[in-house]
């Protein structure tokens, strides 16, 4: 019996042995299917010395592709037919980044759960009730509608899954084996997905449920005194003036003001000001060459592995370099050997939220129009590891689903959805982006490029432009709904027709303007137009700071090379703090303040103005600014049972300089009366007292990098992974946008011209394994500010590039 | 004699199966031959640190470490190197208790009354 005993355990302890350590518990990976060094972490160790040539059999492609590598593992790919460089990009793409697109379409489609377990789920019933994957089947349906597009997406999508069979286990990328789980195969679907995803970052924005809420708590004139349908200050992207020559469509009539709206319990959020992007493209009467130059620096959450992904695709009738979306066959942003392209995006309100009257709690039938209409239900099927599939009923109504009927309590980003109500947005809508980038790819001139963007939806970009015939132009591009003045600022009443959507601004009247006088053209997601469009198309956009900087930098020049415009690119200095420093400097009291504060105050006086690395005056300003803004607001804006949002900083600079005894300034929760003096010696003393407290005594630690500390983050956050801190200048305001962890995720400047010259550089590099010399190759040159050369070969011999692998793909 | 058939069974097995053959071969080698405790314990032990540790090298330098020390700062660990003990050092040891097992498992089963 003893033996038995014994035996048995002699055979169990190593199997349970074998078993936790092959499993994953919590956030630990399986230890030894990660660690050991047949199949774990180590066979993902790349070897620092590259393979000059490479062959590969793969039954997928038609005809021989050649693949040229250079230096910075850039993929130059030369194919002899359409079917061949997409299939061959999708390759290539998943060779370096499979797992990132895996990671990127998973969040998008709200599968995260599957992968990482119960923890995920308020996220993935978040993307599911907004409808991405509903907005992402429609997206579907309109590419594999046109032949071209269809043809592209499917041998891209061969591309991909001809990687994935090929892999081994131990080849899977690091990720796999740290979360634990396996690549499935690729689909059209998940380029869609992807496509959607961008369309959640930059058009999800929506501010209409706090709108509405201020406008019942503060009636309609302090909620248009405070909120203006037009800046103070503006420098709009198409410049004022222009003349519009189309006759427009007759514009929809309002319908009585709808303020009968419910609220829910949720905390208030800060508005993230500053995010965006900037592009502009200057004519040859500027620059040396007499060509145009075109520059675009897209502002984006900082992410290892990068969100680009540079690349040059060959075949007869295509010859473009650029960057490309893991995930999305084409180059988004580039140039070929005519023109160039880039964007920004365009704040434009095309996501609005209807309340839904319901007639039971069944929610089966909702009024509109003065009848009844059913409602259908979508159910989506959640699978969760490690627990049992949840399925989630969503309920659509025609405007679009009902995001929440009660709301998650721990999701951030979910507080500016209103419960009960319907999202209408332009991701929902079928659409076919990827012709856009088709014909860019392939454009020669003017006409090709106006030919492209009409066939662009979502999200909606500033279109910059320029060409070797020296046109440059700029489009505000993408589907608009035509709507009445100001509709959807606030929340829309679902039962009301007018209120519906009702057609679209036709494609040729989207705001543009070509060759301007001023002989540049340039956007920094700031106002599309001045305020004769005779069309809505948002009554709030970024702040203009970043464009006016940028135009006041682009009238002066002359003889602009690309080293000119390179330099702008990482221009730092603050016109906000231009427009508000002198105001506040005036009201500080010296006889108020400690040693620290004054050496402080003293600083202050001598800043440039410049968001420099090493600026202290910049720190200061960032914080004080920012504390100012808190103690105006704050105590009006913030309640615990009415979401809202606090007033736009044009406003409040406007309010700063102009009415300097408003009563905004008095905290209504003190009997004492503040005014704006007060407010400004409390805001700076309190900025240099926390300087001090984190930073120690006023010196070189409070420089601006040090308190930013900008650094580019791993994509799932894991640490080990990301970038160190990196030292560098830029702020929200400021041309180079660059604030913790968001900012330009790609610059680049073309030179048009006989052979176009183009520069760029990213924050990460061109492998997404960590494990890679190509993993973050690149983010030492971004930020000190340079660019690399960035090669179009004309052919696979062609030397301008240093080649350093040729892979050979036969059939 | 333990130690070798343990390296090189592990070496070519790993190629096609899972890390955790190497229990398999560890339990199985040492219950075959493995003629004490001491020797089912500490061959499987060392047998299993030097292939994983030559294993990881061989991977490892010519990356010039770059990946061992991102792994290494994933697990709160300093030096590249830690990541190859850690590595080495846990395969060792559940190679160590399988072999123990696998000569015990033998001395349960096959024990013999002892001659009269």
């Amino acid at each position: 019996m003893r033996n038995k005993l014994k035996a048995f355990i002699c055979v169990i302890l190593p199997i349970l042995l074998a078993y936790s350590l092959n499993t994953k518990f919590g956030d630990l990976p399986p230890l030894l299917k990660f660690l050991n060094p047949f199949t774990g972490f180590w066979q993902n160790a790349e070897k620092l010395n590259i393979r000059k040539t490479d062959k590969l059999v793969l039954k997928g492609t038609q005809q021989k592709v050649d693949v040229m590598f250079d230096d910075r593992m850039i993929p130059h790919i030369f194919a002899q037919n359409d079917h061949d460089v997409y299939f061959a990009q999708g390759y290539i793409t998943a060779m370096h980044r499979l797992w990132q697109m895996d990671f990127q379409t998973r969040y998008a489609a709200g599968r995260l759960s599957e992968v990482v377990g119960k923890k995920a789920i308020e996220l993935d019933r978040y993307q599911r009730r907004m409808g991405m994957v509903y907005g992402a089947e429609k997206s579907l349906e309109g590419m594999m509608a046109d032949p071209k597009s269809s043809a592209m997406l499917n041998a891209y999508t061969e591309g991909i899954n001809a990687y994935i069979h090929s892999l081994s286990k131990a080849q899977y990328p690091l990720e796999y084996k740290l979360l634990d789980f396996s690549p499935e195969d690729w689909t059209p679907l998940k380029c869609a997905l992807l496509l959607k995803q961008m369309s959640a970052v930059l058009a999800m924005g929506s501010t209409e449920f706090y709108m509405t809420n201020i406008l019942k708590k503060f009636g309609p004139e302090i909620t248009s005194d405070l909120f203006p349908d037009y800046p103070f200050r503006e420098d709009p992207i198409i410049p004022a003036g222009t003349k519009w020559d189309f006759k427009p469509l007759p514009v929809p009539q309002p319908p009585a003001l709808f303020t009968n709206m419910t609220t829910a319990n949720i905390r208030t959020k800060e508005l993230e000001d500053g995010i965006g992007s900037n592009n502009w493209a200057v004519s040859g009467a500027k620059t040396i060459s007499g060509y145009p130059i075109l520059a675009n620096d897209p502002h984006l959450n900082l992410t290892l592995p990068s969100i680009w992904y540079q690349i040059q695709l060959h075949a007869p009738g295509l010859n473009a370099y650029g960057v490309s979306l893991p995930g999305a066959p084409g180059i988004t942003i580039g140039f070929n050997e005519k023109i160039a392209w880039g964007v920004t995006n365009v704040a434009a309100d095309v996501l609005d939220y209807y309340q839904i009257e319901f007639k039971d709690n069944s929610h089966h039938q909702y009024k509109y129009n003065n009848k009844w209409k059913n409602t259908s239900s979508r159910l989506e099927t959640i699978k969760i590891r490690g627990s049992r599939n949840e399925i989630d009923t969503v309920i659509y109504t025609h405007h679009g689903p009902v995001v929440y009927f009660q709301k998650p309590k721990k999701l951030a980003m979910a507080d500016n959805v209103p419960t009960g109500n319907a999202l209408r947005w332009i991701a929902h809508e079928r659409s076919n982006e990827l012709m856009t980038f088709y014909y860019l790819n392939r454009g020669k001139n003017y006409a090709d490029y106006r030919k492209a963007l009409t066939y662009y939806t979502a999200p909606a970009q500033n279109f910059v432009f320029a060409s070797a015939d020296n046109d440059i132009a700029i489009t505000a591009n993408g589907k608009f709904p035509l709507k009445w003045k100001d509709q959807g600022k606030f929340i829309l009443d679902g039962t009301d027709p007018k209120n519906d959507w009702q057609g679209w601004i036709p494609a040729a009247q989207n705001p543009t303007v070509k060759n301007p006088e001023r002989n540049f053209v340039s956007s920094a997601n700031q106002s599309s137009t001045d305020q004769t469009y005779p069309y809505y198309i948002n009554w709030e956009f970024s702040s203009y700071e970043r464009g006016k900087r940028i135009n006041d930098r682009l009238k002066v020049m002359t003889k602009a090379t690309t080293d000119s415009i390179r330099i702008m690119q990482s221009d730092s200095y603050s016109i906000f703090a231009q427009n508000l420093l002198p105001a506040l400097l005036a009201k500080v009291d010296p006889a108020l303040l400690n040693a620290t504060q004054k050496e402080a105050l003293n600083m202050m006086g001598k800043w440039d103005k410049f968001y420099a690395a090493k600026a202290i005056g910049a720190s200061i300003f960032e914080l004080w600014s920012k504390r100012l803004f808190y103690d105006i607001w704050d105590d009006e804006f913030t309640i615990a049972s009415i979401p809202m949002r606090y007033p736009s900083r044009d406003r409040t600079v406007e309010l700063i300089l102009k009415d300097p005894d408003s009563k905004w300034f008095d905290n209504v929760h003190t009997p004492a009366k503040e005014n704006l003096n007060y407010l400004v010696n409390e805001s700076f003393k309190y900025t240099c007292d926390s300087l001090e407290r984190k930073f120690g005594p006023i010196g070189s630690t409070w420089a601006w990098a040090n308190v930013k500390k900008t650094n580019v983050p791993h994509l799932a956050n894991i640490p080990g992974f990301g970038s160190k801190t990196l030292m560098t200048g830029g702020g929200k305001s400021t041309i180079d946008a660059l604030s913790e962890s968001n900012g330009p995720s790609w610059r680049m400047v073309v030179e048009l011209g006989k052979t176009p010259k183009g520069h760029g550089v990213y924050p990460g590099g061109q492998s997404g394994n960590p494990g890679s010399p190509f993993y973050d190759n690149m983010i030492n040159t971004w930020a000190d500010g340079k660019l690399y050369d960035l090669y179009l070969m004309s052919s696979p011999d062609d030397k301008k590039d240093k080649i350093i692998s040729h892979l050979t793909i036969s059939k | 004699m333990v130690f070798l058939v343990i390296l090189i069974a592990s070496f070519l097995l790993q190629f096609f199966l899972p890390w955790w053959v190497i229990v398999i071969i560890s339990f199985a080698t040492c219950g075959l031959i493995g003629k004490t405790g001491k020797v089912s314990l500490w061959h499987p032990f060392f047998a299993i640190i030097v292939l994983w540790a030559a294993m990881a090298l061989f991977k490892s330098l010519p990356n010039d470490n770059i990946l061992a020390a991102r792994v290494a700062n994933l697990f709160g660990l300093h030096f590249w190197w830690w990541t190859l003990l850690l590595s080495s050092l846990l395969g060792g040891f559940v190679a160590a208790i399988s072999g123990y097992c696998g000569y015990h498992f033998r001395k349960a089963v096959l024990l013999k009354k002892p001659a009269a």
